[in-house]
């Protein structure tokens, strides 16, 4: 493998990540990694040797989801019972119950969150990307992506806050 | 002190300048209200934090071998059948598939021991099966006959509503299970799954396959599975 195999490989786990972010089900998650890898290997060519292959393949990724969107909006959406149990998935990695109750909650209300805002809070807060890198992701201007985590991040902490959560 | 929810948020993702952050701790010391509600942003960041933690996913070591294969993804043998499930699956056929456990069973594709060993059933991108010797098994091989030399063989034989065949079966090599009906242009895979753990022999109780299947079996099903008599016969029958 190359470098820019390798680096792909590594990336899954995170991809698999904002994946989920983005997508709350776990088959449309897994549908969402699959065609980012292959999109990504696809169109390897556009990627600049030097910059940052996360930020590249999350664009990537946000704009398959944003597709999908629309697609799914054209079409509906059909949910079987089925899709509400592999949502709640438990948490293997967080033992403790209580942190695994507050989890879930966390991921509800970034779930519930306004798409754009969404987007920008999986991006900085979760991925750990700057201001920067989040809005060229995104493609918008860094005042944009401040807006958006601003608002996010309010809607969040009230949200949270009624919950007992962060309070 | 009159902090706004900007700088606070800039200060918790490490976007404030050095001398900004320095004047922004200096407050905190002296105004207790400042002080919590930089603690409660600090909270925020990391509950996010908590609530998506990177988790090892056994379905990411097919997504390696399919980037270390460069994106071929018909030389992988199973990337033919991914790319047809997505698109089986996809929202706007979503009601096609009906009763079918979609999501139970899109698990029991994408999960499991048999994915990884470089395996797999070949299936045409329209869901008909292409393995010739599992077409060959599901054409002509009774559930009495057991497995072939590749531990091929099927379990189950019944009808839908259509009144087409249907027959369970499992590739004991290959590390899978399925489902697969009768149409004019050959055998459509209506599930896949993989065996939950190696088996010195295949036998045809259901009790050996995937719940995945099974759920699929139960959604397909019109009236009871045929006994050994009857399937003999519709074998004989070219499963018309």
């Amino acid at each position: 493998m190359d470098d820019f195999q390798t680096g792909l490989v590594e990336l899954l786990p995170r991809l698999r990540r904002f994946a989920r972010i983005l997508r709350p089900h776990d088959a449309d998650a897994q549908d969402l990694v699959q065609q980012t890898v292959e999109r990504a290997l696809a169109s390897r060519r556009g990627f600049k040797t030097g910059t940052r292959l996360d930020s590249w393949t999350f664009t990537i990724m946000r704009r398959i989801a944003i597709d999908d969107g629309r697609a799914r909006q054209r079409w509906g959406r059909v949910l079987t019972p089925e899709d509400e149990a592999t949502a709640r998935v438990p948490d293997a990695a967080q033992a403790d119950e209580g942190l695994r109750a507050d989890a879930r909650l966390v991921r509800d209300a970034i779930h519930a969150l306004p798409e754009d805002q969404k987007h920008a809070v999986a991006l900085v807060l979760v991925e750990g990307l700057s201001y920067a890198e989040a809005a060229q992701v995104l493609g918008v201007p860094a005042g944009t992506l401040t807006s958006r985590l601003v608002r996010g991040r309010q809607t969040l902490m009230q949200t949270l806050a009624e919950q007992g959560v962060t309070g | 002190m009159n902090i706004d929810d900007e700088t606070l948020m800039r200060w918790t993702d490490g976007e404030l300048a050095p001398d900004a952050v320095a004047r922004l701790e200096a407050a905190a010391r002296t105004d207790s209200a400042l002080a919590e509600r930089m603690a409660t942003a600090r909270r925020l960041r990391a509950a996010t934090q908590a609530a998506f933690l990177v988790q090892v996913d056994p379905r990411d070591r097919d997504l390696s071998r399919l980037i270390a294969n460069g994106g071929h993804v018909r030389a992988a043998p199973l990337a033919g059948l991914k790319a047809w499930l997505s698109q089986a699956l996809a929202p706007r056929q979503a009601p096609i598939w009906g009763g079918l456990a979609a999501a139970a069973f899109v698990a029991g594709v994408l999960i499991g021991p048999g994915l990884n060993s470089g395996s797999g059933i070949r299936v045409a991108e329209d869901g008909v099966l292409a393995d010739r010797d599992l077409v060959k098994v599901l054409d002509r091989r009774l559930a009495s006959e057991g497995a072939d030399n590749a531990g091929r063989a099927v379990g189950l034989t019944f009808q839908d509503g259509e009144g087409r065949w249907c027959r369970t079966f499992q590739a004991r090599d290959d590390g899978l299970a399925g489902l697969a009906c009768r149409r004019s242009d050959g055998w459509t895979v209506q599930a896949l799954a993989p065996l939950s753990s190696p088996m010195g022999e295949v036998r045809t109780a259901s009790s050996d396959t995937p719940a995945a299947v099974l759920s699929a079996v139960d959604a397909l099903i019109a009236g009871p599975s045929a006994d050994a008599v009857t399937e003999a016969r519709a074998r004989d029958e070219g499963w018309r």
